[in-house]
């Protein structure tokens, strides 16, 4: 069978892009250079509007220098920042799974680091997110009041689908670290029409932050250690009492791997929704860093790919 | 039980439907769009030439339910227009409601709204399709006519783009190889320049749209026939259709108007502006395609190698009907191989031998013969129908050809095929 991949930004204003005038579209065979259609649809052609846009791409996301409104250390090399942002773009980012690149302002563009959104604000212009100090591109973030943005980006969870169909759910929501800030917005986004547990691990973290952005009175919050045996158990007891039949993993690989197996001893019909640690350099899948090799589609590009997490866990957890 | 999956609701999909029903069968259609019979909402052209033929052995081989419905609705019978005699002509407003009750009658089960997307296989055998929506659904047996119709960009890399037609694949998404999701490889149609694929070769005007006097003589005689300015004469388009019974000189140099609810045109696309010039045409419109100024439907770019029972090669247990099933053109052409594939659907689930019309019928005849013609080359820039073209010459050779409704029944009679599809064989 060929291969059939969901691309992220199928039908937005960004696509057609690059991918589709090297021929390598995600989604469309015939812009693979195959003869005939065999697509996973989107809604829209995108060899018709490659054609209509007389065979070049659509304009691509552009860089933008914004203030940073707010800079916050919350303690062990991690900081807040609110930047600014147009009111279009906001918008743009108020959903689960956006993301945006930053870097300080005077670095050349390998400096791009992908952040995950926590909140954004389309009616004042401003977004929300949180990082970690790691490496080369992290450490030269915070030295301007300037930072350049590029957006916006949206494949920053896998199984967006499962999310999209959330409708009077039990959902169980899991999140390590600084992984807890892109749960945010999927809290917000899916908060009024389901049921909501939220387990929160600060791992690294000095205190789990997200609790000063989480104004909602109705979801259960549980505070534990989620690497100790114990209190895994203790997930499991939650997915069976609550009946969960949804779960978002917010953590590293390895933690979502262990959510995963948890899951299996359970039910293993439980949809699964999770964050995408590839590491993201182009996101426009280009690059190729975020390539993962998969057993039946063989190379996919992580930035713009919806990769089933299974899928994803069992080439990348086990082979690394 | 067996547990039949039809994929396609067109009129090759509903008459397997009928006969795994009959021989029966769990049926179940699964139909991307709102409404059955496909291209068939547009169609309306029946019993011309060898058709009738046709139409006869399948009625006495016991697949008489669908040829009942469109003759029942027919606004025409037995009228001529250039190459073709006898024809009805069915109104294609008001056929579907009554095949959709006909199948709801016999118990078949029909999903619409839904699109098959993907198979699930073990080895050789498909267990269960998967659908847009992510659901499964488990059969013993499938069959595919899906038609050969689109996509969006096939219609745009073949043709002129989507030109709107009654399949809207931008509401319900494109069609899916059935056979292509099996791995098995489409054999695709050429056209005399050697590209793929070909028009859908005509398009519906608004009939209220034409001047009053048109209206009448439609209304009246079911035909008219206008003649093009001069200038505006194209040879060229007649190699574009898939329709070759109509790819004649007349076709190029007269408009024939057909009335089938809608006023058929034969052409597959005809600039608005030039139309308008022809008398009594000063203020049509389109009614199908919606852009048949501009282009139409691209077909014949997916057809599945299959055996004469109708069995697709390399998979255990798909069977295929309708253009899926070969270069044919036609209502009639579909109703014949798909009621074949119902059929042998059932015993194919058995492991009972199956069903192969014999080549002194013309249903059994053309089935064959498209498949041995699919093998070469030039094959593959024939299309075959009873209605005219090669395969009706043929007809005409072999003698099959015969409107005496008695001499084809005493036919199947001494085969010992009368009402065939009606046994109910599980």
């Amino acid at each position: 069978m060929n291969k059939r991949l969901l691309c992220i930004d199928a039908g937005s204003e960004y696509c057609p892009c690059y991918l589709a005038e090297t021929g390598d579209c995600i989604t469309c065979s015939i812009l693979r250079g195959q003869d005939f259609c065999d697509c996973n649809w989107r809604g829209s052609c995108i060899y018709s509007e490659f054609v209509w846009n007389d065979y070049v791409k659509k304009n691509s996301r552009k860089f933008y220098s914004s203030k940073i409104l707010k800079k916050e250390s919350l303690g062990n090399e991690v900081y807040l920042l609110k930047i600014e942002t147009t009111k279009t773009l906001a918008r743009q980012l108020k959903q689960p799974g956006a993301y945006i690149f930053i870097r300080g302002e005077g670095l050349p563009q390998f400096f791009d680091v992908p952040m995950s959104i926590m909140q954004a604000n389309e009616k004042e212009g401003y977004v929300y997110i949180v990082y970690k100090v790691l490496g080369t591109k992290t450490k030269r973030l915070n030295e301007s009041d300037n930072i350049l943005i590029r957006g916006p980006y949206w494949n920053g969870i896998y199984g967006l689908n499962n999310i999209k169909t959330l409708k009077n759910n039990n959902c169980l929501l899991i999140a390590r670290g600084v992984a807890q800030a892109p749960t945010l917005l999927l809290i917000n986004k899916i908060v009024k029409n389901n049921n909501i547990t939220l387990i929160l691990d600060k791992g690294k973290l000095e205190d789990n932050f997200i609790l000063n952005y989480l104004s909602h009175k109705n979801i259960e919050i549980i505070f534990i250690d989620t690497m100790k045996y114990k209190e895994q158990e203790y997930i499991k007891e939650i997915m069976i009492d609550k009946k969960i039949d949804f779960v978002f993993s917010a953590g590293s690989d390895i933690f979502h791997k262990k959510i995963i197996e948890l899951i299996d001893e359970i039910d293993p019909s439980i949809n699964i929704s999770a964050t995408n640690n590839s590491e993201i350099c182009c996101g426009e899948g280009v690059c190729g860093a975020c390539s993962a090799h998969l057993e039946n589609e063989g190379s996919v590009k992580g930035c713009k790919t919806q990769i089933d997490i299974r899928e994803l866990i069992k080439r990348r957890v086990n082979i690394d | 039980m067996t547990k039949v999956i039809i994929i396609g609701g067109g009129w090759a999909g509903c008459a397997a439907a009928i006969s795994a029903k009959k021989a029966g069968g769990d049926v179940t259609i699964i139909e991307k769009t709102d409404m059955l019979l496909g291209l068939g909402n547009v169609g309306g052209i029946m019993r011309n030439n060898g058709r009738y033929t046709a139409a006869e052995e399948s009625i006495h081989l016991g697949a008489g339910e669908l040829f009942n419905i469109c003759d029942k609705v027919s606004r025409h019978v037995d009228i001529d227009f250039p190459g073709h005699n006898h024809a009805s002509l069915y109104d294609v407003n008001k056929i579907e409601p009554l095949v959709k009750k006909q199948l709801e009658d016999l118990g078949i089960s029909i999903l619409t709204c839904r699109r098959v997307t993907d198979v699930v296989k073990v080895k050789n055998k498909i267990t269960k399709v998967v659908l847009s929506d992510k659901s499964h659904i488990e059969g013993d047996v499938f069959i595919e006519t899906t038609g050969s119709t689109g996509p969006m960009g096939n219609c745009l890399k073949y043709g002129n783009g989507c030109a709107m037609c009654i399949l809207r694949c931008p509401s319900y998404g494109p069609r899916v190889s059935i056979t292509e999701r099996c791995g098995i490889e489409d054999v695709l149609g050429q056209r005399n320049n050697g590209s793929y694929g070909a028009f859908s070769g005509s398009c519906k005007l608004n009939k209220e749209t034409l001047s009053k006097d048109l209206q009448k003589e439609l209304n009246d005689k079911g035909v008219v026939i206008l003649t093009v300015p001069k200038e505006d004469v194209n040879l060229e388009k007649l190699d574009l259709k898939v329709c070759q019974q109509y790819s004649l000189k007349e076709f190029a140099e007269k408009i024939i108007l057909l009335d089938t609810g809608h006023a058929k045109l034969m052409t597959p696309f005809y600039p608005l502006d030039k139309l308008r010039k022809i008398k009594g045409l000063e203020n049509v419109k389109f009614e199908d395609p919606y852009s048949g100024g501009l282009g139409n439907s691209i077909r014949y770019l997916s057809i599945a190698p299959r055996y004469n029972n109708m069995k697709v090669e390399g998979i255990d247990n798909l069977l295929c009907g309708g253009e899926k099933s070969g270069f044919f053109v036609g209502h009639t052409e579909a109703i014949v191989t798909g009621s074949l594939a119902g059929h042998n659907s059932i015993r194919l689930s058995l492991g009972m031998p199956l069903l192969e019309l014999p080549r002194n019928l013309a249903s059994g005849d053309i089935i064959a013969y498209a498949n041995e013609e699919t093998k070469s080359i030039e094959g593959l820039k024939k299309r075959f129908t009873f209605a005219g073209s090669i395969y009706f010459n043929r007809m005409k050779e072999l003698g099959l050809y015969t409107i005496d409704k008695e001499k084809i029944k005493d036919k199947i009679i001494r085969l010992g095929l009368l009402n065939i599809y009606e046994d109910k064989i599980v």
